[in-house]
């Protein structure tokens, strides 16, 4: 017994700051907002105890349904836009051309910037009465485009995609130049040697060597459509009349404006769900190695 | 780094004259295409730097609304006199600078021991980790804001730092492991056979090996801590403990007449992410090449 705590020490030892941090800031959250979800509470007076009637009354809530559709377009809407244009980036700057470390820094600085800036800036753009695109369409003709698209129901959840899409490609990007540079170049240069197109090699050899890099922009790109608050918080705030709204800015509402701190737990147990069994599958199917950075065993 | 290798040596020029300009050919191409995009990427960057030089007297702009008919710096004196803004960048340091230390260290610490020590039910603390990094921020929100409350961290910025170190551990811990596994074993039995301590191992060779992965945890660490507005938004209260993401909503009465002003606070909130992320982007594909392999 001795022997096994002697042995366990060090690695215990060095696990526990990252641990009890993670514990009391993480886990433990996620433990009160299961029990919060169970309350009729305000957050301030006492919570009543009420079972399962807020996830009743969820299931049964129109704007739940609106949030749920929402994350149903963001997902695909994003991620593959993101991947495509990252990916083409990616093997135009991958040949070495003249500059790439200055693409790659333009390309990828809207990922750095913090989603109140890029909110922001968007918000201006798109501004029906003094906006870049109302300038735009001004002098081309092209009258559509000083559409008031943050604040029409039919368009505003496709505004916010649009400006997602513009902050995370450069992102995309940056995994698939990690990518392309494991893959092995003596493959490609036997394709090359046995007169494969530029066009054969990229769909053929350089697409399935990739597995790794779609599988992680895939995951990621789910967590983060899940995760999604910040620019809608900014951009419309989940409205106009709860048009935009995600899991987050429904639950942030609810707790935060509303003061319904046991309904908006409940969102966020739902998300939590959501996004854990997401993830859980994918690794169920394609294996925990590009997560862990381990190939999987057969 | 790899870029113009052949092309940019006389010997292997001379000694290859087509390759070299079939390689030029289609670099202008390539060029041809890149410029136009990278200019329609960069124009919302363009607009801030634009709009922020308008100043308040004279708001009418110019090409398609993106630059102002008189540029003047007067906002940046403004924003720098009238509102507290040093404050607010030395608060949003604050937050930043200790986070991004505690991630780093508390960090490697653990992925050191889960990618080399012996750990009990590792299993576990994988799926924790895995749990984490599926997290939401907006998830756990209103439970960090009670817990700081409970502990006496609401309104304080220690609160803050912890949460942002608590929520960046997944990433960090799963990143750097990957970097420390691909250190060879022999390396750590090697230093064993010497006499070197767990702790020396760790410090002298772990850590400084680790570097291309810290990159990218660092970045990443930054982005989160300097960018995010929400968890400041609910934990602090007062005003004058506000990091800058939160001056444009704090003041947001006293920009409706200023729109320059407020650009230029937007200016301000970007410059120092751009400056960490040019420091070390050198090593961020290399990290990152190490992480998604």
């Amino acid at each position: 017994m001795r022997e096994r705590i002697a042995k366990a020490g060090p690695g215990l030892l060095f696990l526990l700051p990252a641990l009890i941090l993670f514990v009391v800031f993480v886990v433990y959250p996620i433990v009160y907002n299961v029990q919060a979800s169970t309350l009729r509470w305000d957050g301030v007076n006492p919570g009543v105890f009420i079972g399962l009637d807020n996830y009743a009354d969820l299931f049964r809530d129109p704007v739940f349904h609106t949030a749920l559709k929402n994350s149903a377009l963001w997902i695909p809407l994003t991620i593959v836009p993101q991947a495509l244009m990252g990916l083409l980036l990616a093997l135009a700057l991958n040949r070495g051309v003249f500059a790439s470390t200055f693409y790659r820094a333009l390309f990828f600085i809207p990922a750095i910037l913090s989603p109140i800036v890029v909110g922001i800036v968007w918000q201006r753009i798109m501004d029906p009465f003094n906006g870049v695109l109302t300038e735009v369409g001004k002098a081309t003709g092209l009258d559509w485009l000083g559409g008031n698209f943050l604040s029409d129901p039919s368009t505003a959840i496709f505004a916010v995609i649009a400006v997602n899409i513009w902050m995370w490609t450069g992102f995309s990007m940056l995994f698939y130049l990690a990518g392309l540079q494991l893959i092995d170049t003596s493959v490609l240069e036997a394709a090359k040697v046995d007169g494969a197109s530029w066009w054969q090699t990229t769909t053929r050899i350089v697409f399935p060597l990739l597995k790794h890099t779609h599988l992680s922009l895939l995951l990621l790109g789910i967590i983060g459509s899940l995760k999604t608050f910040e620019l809608v918080y900014v951009l419309t705030q989940g409205g106009p009349n709860h048009a935009s709204e995600m899991l987050p800015t429904f639950a942030f509402q609810e707790a935060f404006q509303l003061q319904s701190v046991g309904y908006g737990s409940a969102i966020s147990v739902v998300l939590i769900v959501v996004a854990v069994t997401a993830s859980l599958s994918m690794v169920r199917v394609f294996g925990s190695g590009f997560i862990t950075g381990e190939e999987k065993r057969k | 780094m790899s870029a113009t290798t052949d092309a940019s040596t006389p010997e292997a020029a001379a000694s290859e004259p087509p390759r070299r300009m079939r390689r030029k050919r289609s670099d202008s191409w390539l060029h041809a295409a890149l410029i136009p995009i990278a200019l329609l990427w960069m124009l919302p960057v363009i607009m801030v730097i634009g709009l922020s030089l308008m100043p308040a007297n004279d708001p009418s702009t110019t090409f398609f609304g993106m630059l102002p008919e008189s540029p003047s710096l007067s906002n940046y004196t403004l924003v720098w006199e009238q509102n507290p803004i040093l404050q607010h960048l030395v608060n949003s340091l604050l937050i930043t600078v200790p986070s991004v230390i505690i991630v780093a260290m508390a960090g490697s610490m653990a992925a050191f021991a889960l990618a080399r020590l012996h750990v009990p039910v590792k299993a576990l603390v994988f799926g924790l980790l895995i749990l984490g990094l599926v997290l939401p921020m907006s998830g756990i929100v209103v439970a960090a804001f009670k817990i700081l409350q409970a502990i006496g961290l609401y309104n304080s910025i220690l609160g803050v730092v912890l949460v942002y170190s608590a929520l960046g551990m997944p990433f960090a811990v799963i990143i750097l492991r990957t970097g420390y596994l691909a250190i060879p074993d022999e390396t750590y039995e090697a230093a064993r056979m010497d006499g070197a301590s767990t702790w020396a191992i760790f410090w002298k060779i772990y850590f400084p090996l680790g570097r291309p992965a810290l990159s990218v945890v660092v970045i990443w660490q930054v982005m989160m801590s300097w960018n995010d507005f929400l968890l400041p938004l609910v934990a602090l209260g007062d005003n004058d403990l506000k990091p800058l993401t939160l001056v444009p909503l704090a003041y947001r009465g006293v920009f409706l007449s200023q729109p320059g002003a407020l650009f230029a606070v937007l200016v301000l909130i970007s410059i120092p992410v751009i400056l960490v992320f040019i420091a070390v982007q050198r090593y961020l594909v290399n990290g990152l090449a190490g992480a998604v392999k």
